[in-house]
Parts: C-alpha cells; sequence; structure tokens
C-alpha cells in the first residue's frame, strides 16, 4: 500500500520558483491498479519521484507499506519496483544481464534470480531477444526490459511512469495484461498516463492532477457522478478544464 | 556493511564488463597509452644518443676562412679528425641558411701578429640558438684552445722558462653525479608521462559511468534501486581504478620490455621488478586522486561535454611542479611529499635513479595522497546525494 499525504515540490529556476506539484494526497491500495492521470507537465513524474524516495516532499509524507521514503528509503525501495521515466537500458549488455544486474544490487542470490528472470520473460514475452545484446532494440523490447528489471526482486508494490509511451497497440495490450496479473497478484499498482482511454480501461481508481493538484480522484463512476457526464472524456476535459491530453 | 561492500563488488564487476564490451574504446585505452609512450621516450633517447655520438666521433667538417694565413693551425687541425673545407663564398649566409654548422675564420692579421708574439685572432662563426651546432662550436673551440695552450708552453721553453708559471691555478672536477643518476636526468618528462597517465587513465571512463549514465537515461532506474548511492559511486570509482592501474601497469611492463630490448644505449633506468613495483605504490594515490576528482566533476557538471571540458586543464595540472622546479630547482624537502603531483614527480625521480626512500616519506606520502582521496571522495559522495543528479534534461 502507498500513501501519499499532502506533497509538495518546487524547483528554482532562472525565472524564479516553479511549483511542479502543490498539495497531492492519495492511497493506492493493495490488488488495485490505480491511475494518475494528468496532462503533460501536471507535475505525475515529480509526483512519482517523491513516491520512490528519488526526492524528498517538502512538505510532505510518502508512506509504503508503512515505511516513511525519507527516513526509511531504502527499506522503501526494497518494496517498490520502479519504472521511471528515464527507462535507459545497459546497451552493451544483454537484455538478461540488465536484469539480473538490478537482481544482485537487490541481494538476490544468483538461483533466485535466474528462476525469476525466466517468470518475467514468460509473463512479457522476452524469450526471443532475452540473450541479446540491448543495442538496437525496439522500444517495446526496451520496455520490457526495463520493467522485468524494476519487477525482479518481486516487488508487492509497483510504480510505472507512462509505461505504455511509444509502444505500439500489441505491446500495449499485452502490457495492459500484464499489469491486471499483477493486480490479480494482489499487488498495489501505480501508474501514470496522459491518455485518457489507457486509465479508463486498466484502472480501479483514478487520480486526476493538473497544475500540481489533485482535481478529483475515485472510480470511473464516481468521477462521471461527480462531474456530471455520462462520458469519462466529457468528465476528465470538465475536471482538467482543457482538451490537453485527450489524444495520444 | 556486508551489504554496501556486495552492492560496490555488483557495480564495478557491471560496469568493467560493460567497459570491455566495448572493444575499440578498451583497445585505444589500452594499446595506445603503453604503446607509444615507451616508444616515444626509446625513440627520443636513440635519437639524442645517435646525434651526440656521430657529432662526437665523426670527422668535424670544417670550412676554413684565410685558410692561406695559418697554415700551421690548418695542418695541425687536419690531424685532429678534422675535414678542412675550403671557405664558402659567404660564411655568414653560409650560417644562417644552416648549410653549415660552424665556420672558422683566419683574419689577415694572423702572421702579422704570430710572428710578433701578440696574440693572434681567429673567429669562429656560429648560431647559438641552433642546438645543432653546439657539439662542433664546443669541440673546434677545445680543439683551438689546446693548440694555443700547446704553442704558449713551447714558446715558454724557447725562452728558459717553465710553461707551469703560466698556470697559477689547476682546475680540475669531480662529478659526483652516480651512473644511474647522470641517466636518469635524460628522462626528465617520465615522472609527467606517468602522472599523467595515472591521473587521467580512468577518467573517461569514470565521467562515463556518471555523466554519461545520467545522459543514456541508465542513472535514474539504478538509483532507485536499495543499493546506498555512496556504494554505487564507489563501484564506478573503484572499476575505473582498476581499469587505471591496469593501463599502468601494462604501460611499466612496457617500458620493462622496451628497456630491455634497448640495452645497448646507456640510458638505462632502474626497472628492476622491485622498482616498477614501488612505481605502482607511487601511483596508486594518483590514480584515485584522478578519480574521485573527475567523480565529484562529472556529478557536479550538466552534461558529459560540460565534464569533459575540464580535462585540457587537467592534463596541465601534473606539469605544474615539473615547471616550477625546472625554473626553481629547489633540494628534497619532506613537506613536498605531501603535495600532489610535486611528490610524485620527486619519487619517481628518485626511484628510476635508484635513490633510497625513507619510510617516513612513504608514510607522509601515502597519508597525505590517500588522505586526499578520501575527501575527494566524501565531496564526490555528498554531490551523489543531490537531487539533482539523477535527473537529466
Amino acid at each position: 500500500m502507498i500513501e501519499a499525504k499532502n506533497l509538495h515540490k518546487s524547483f528554482a529556476s532562472k525565472t524564479g520558483k516553479v511549483v511542479a506539484v502543490d498539495d497531492v494526497s492519495f492511497v493506492a491500495e493493495d490488488g488495485q491498479i490505480t491511475g494518475l492521470l494528468g496532462p503533460n507537465g501536471a507535475g505525475k513524474t515529480t509526483t512519482l519521484r517523491m513516491l520512490y524516495s528519488l526526492m524528498q516532499p517538502e512538505p510532505g509524507s510518502v508512506s509504503v507499506d508503512g515505511f516513511d521514503s525519507v527516513r526509511d528509503a531504502e527499506a522503501v525501495r526494497r518494496r517498490l519496483g520502479v519504472l521511471p521515466d528515464a527507462r535507459g537500458v545497459y546497451k552493451r549488455l544483454t537484455a538478461r544481464e540488465n536484469i539480473a544486474y538490478f537482481g544482485r544490487l537487490h541481494q538476490m542470490r544468483e538461483v533466485e534470480i535466474a528462476a525469476r528472470i525466466a517468470t518475467l520473460s514468460k509473463a512479457l514475452d522476452m524469450d526471443d531477444f532475452l540473450d541479446r545484446q540491448t543495442e538496437g532494440f525496439s522500444q517495446g523490447q526496451r520496455t520490457k526490459t526495463a520493467i522485468a528489471r524494476a519487477l525482479v526482486h518481486d516487488p508487492m508494490n509497483v510504480i510505472l511512469d507512462e509505461p505504455t509511451n511509444g509502444l505500439d497497440v500489441m505491446t500495449t495490450r499485452g502490457l495492459r495484461d500484464f499489469l491486471r496479473h499483477l493486480r490479480e497478484e494482489g499487488r498495489c499498482v501505480i501508474f501514470s498516463s496522459h491518455i485518457m482511454q489507457e486509465v479508463a480501461a486498466l484502472c480501479d481508481r483514478i487520480v486526476v492532477i493538473a497544475k500540481g493538484r489533485v482535481v478529483a480522484q475515485g472510480t470511473a463512476d464516481e468521477l462521471r457522478r461527480q462531474t456530471r457526464e455520462d462520458n469519462l472524456e466529457d468528465a476528465f476535459v470538465k475536471l482538467i478544464g482543457s482538451e490537453e491530453g485527450l489524444h495520444a | 556493511m556486508n551489504n554496501a561492500l556486495a552492492a560496490v563488488i555488483t557495480v564495478m564487476l557491471k560496469e568493467l564488463r560493460d567497459l570491455f564490451r566495448d572493444k575499440r574504446t578498451v583497445r585505444v585505452a589500452l594499446l595506445m597509452g603503453p604503446l607509444l609512450t615507451p616508444m616515444m621516450i626509446l625513440g627520443l633517447l636513440y635519437m639524442t644518443e645517435k646525434r651526440v655520438s656521430s657529432q662526437l666521433e665523426k670527422p668535424l667538417e670544417l670550412p676554413v676562412v684565410g685558410a692561406q694565413n695559418a697554415p700551421n693551425l690548418v695542418a695541425w687541425l687536419g690531424g685532429q679528425n678534422v675535414d678542412v673545407l675550403p671557405a664558402p663564398v659567404d660564411a655568414d649566409a653560409a650560417i644562417r641558411s644552416q648549410e653549415r654548422d660552424v665556420v672558422l675564420s683566419i683574419g689577415k692579421d694572423y702572421t702579422e701578429d704570430w710572428k710578433n708574439g701578440t696574440p693572434a685572432k681567429v673567429e669562429i662563426i656560429h648560431d647559438t640558438s641552433r642546438q645543432d651546432s653546439d657539439i662542433p662550436v664546443e669541440r673546434l673551440e677545445a680543439l683551438l684552445r689546446a693548440y694555443s695552450q700547446t704553442m704558449g708552453s713551447l714558446r715558454l721553453v724557447a725562452r728558459g722558462v717553465s710553461p707551469a708559471v703560466a698556470v697559477p691555478v689547476r682546475i680540475a672536477h669531480r662529478d659526483l653525479a652516480t651512473p644511474e643518476s647522470r641517466r636518469g636526468m635524460a628522462l626528465a618528462f617520465l615522472p609527467y608521462l606517468l602522472i599523467l597517465s595515472g591521473f587521467l587513465g580512468g577518467a573517461y571512463l569514470v565521467v562515463d559511468v556518471t555523466a554519461g549514465e545520467r545522459e543514456r537515461q541508465s542513472l535514474e532506474p539504478l538509483l532507485a534501486t536499495p543499493a546506498a548511492r555512496a556504494a554505487i559511486m564507489s563501484g564506478k570509482i573503484a572499476a575505473a581504478c582498476a581499469f587505471g592501474m591496469l593501463t599502468l601497469m601494462l604501460t611499466l611492463t612496457m617500458f620493462k620490455i622496451s628497456f630491455l630490448l634497448a640495452p645497448q644505449m646507456g640510458v638505462k633506468l632502474d626497472v628492476s621488478i622491485p622498482t616498477i613495483f614501488k612505481l605502482l605504490v607511487v601511483l596508486i594515490p594518483v590514480v584515485l586522486l584522478g578519480t574521485t576528482l573527475l567523480t565529484l566533476i562529472a556529478a557536479t557538471a550538466k552534461s558529459v561535454k560540460e565534464a569533459q571540458s575540464y580535462m585540457s586543464v587537467l592534463t596541465l595540472l601534473p606539469l605544474i611542479p615539473t615547471f616550477i622546479l625546472l625554473v626553481n630547482p629547489i633540494k628534497n624537502q619532506l613537506w613536498m611529499f605531501a603535495v600532489p603531483f610535486l611528490s610524485q614527480n620527486q619519487l619517481i625521480n628518485k626511484l628510476v635513479r635508484s635513490e633510497d626512500i625513507t619510510p617516513q616519506e612513504w608514510g607522509i606520502y601515502l597519508a597525505a595522497g590517500l588522505g586526499l582521496g578520501v575527501v575527494l571522495w566524501t565531496l564526490a559522495a555528498r554531490m551523489y546525494h543531490r537531487e539533482k543528479l539523477a535527473i537529466s534534461a
């Protein structure tokens, strides 16, 4: 379970202070997929970075399975599988070596790593390119490698930043099945997207973010009721106050 | 603690594996330095040696202007390994155009002065800014001095005076240079080359694994693992140090081999196995210094390009003490062993000249060198903890 309480974050820039996240709170339960929906630049990536302890909330707090992301950063990272916005893989290593490297950094034993790679490779349909160096991989192959790398230690909580970005239809469908599978296993899954259809198709709960604030949250039905719109797309437009991010 | 160590080793092994898959970079790094540096040094030595021996032993080619004014002198020179050549049309022009190294000019008054017993003037025409003519000019001067002394003595004897009267002071030299130290002189730039290759040998790697990894977007996922940032950084530094040491070891091995192959050159340095080993010990703090300093720079810089732009400045850094010592030579003092680059310079010179290094000097050197490395490491680790580090663009 991941709990975000009153997250704030701002950055100094040449033109002055830029507020990226301005009071974001939500709870992501185990066995659910929680979607962070918002237009580009709404503060989704910064929010996620605070969730996986790369950034400190100022102020605010994040707890993952009861561990505080600032005080117990290491414990939090152990419980999290993270696909960040930056998903570079090492191009001179094979997909398997990329995944195994992260397994070792999670202090897994070699047998555990091998078994886990076999499982993930099957689930993500990676067998064809598992032992190839990642240089020249397609976007989909790279994303799959990065996801397998993020989940090598079998974490209960999974955070994915725009996981379907740049993927074709078939790969996206496969990825959605994979995320549903993670939910069935009782994991807490958070993913961000600026594509409404994507969030609608997958999420149990939706957190709509615009300009660094949570403008609404709940199930798809609750959002429709709240905005008195029958169509989720219209509800979203009403919530964020623009038509931005409606299309892929 | 064990966890951190495991992470350091994991990161180090991964970086080395990643590096060694990049065959071209490795080939350039491992072959260029270790092969070119000794070749350059030996080539230079060989050329110097050849020039000196050929200029010393070959008959001296000497055009003489006004040879008819001093036939005895010219004949004597002819018997002293000198090839007397006819005068060029314009002696000054012949020197300027570098056609001749040295020309002897004997004035019209020579015969008159000689007969009167007054000093007869001869002129050596040469260009001091031409290094090439140093040896011929010196040879000619020595010959003329010898001739003058012999003739002077003969004159005194003819007048019934002992020639010793004209020599109130006799000067003799006692040169205390050991054969090894004289050889060491020939390689004044050896310390610089070794220090530089140690200092920057792992530099490209260490910049690549910090600033480069961020640009390739793989630093953020790496920092999202439970491994401590200091451990990740240390692993990267350790990989660069290992690679730097490997380069150094190859370079030193090549030195050893090249000196074995070219023993006739007379410029033998102390390249015994213990000395090579001590050289490595001297260079360990340099490698640590280079990698930690560049990690610090790479973690602070916004891009690989920015980090690399510091490199050209850093290349000059080890030259500073060499230059200072060149302009203002001071003798070895204990404090020198605490100053980076200066200390290595002194120690390497001592080692190749087979001089003893006291335990006190070793102690100060290693404490200061490794201490500075630890300070830089701490600063770099602090930089690694900044939020900005992971985020590119």
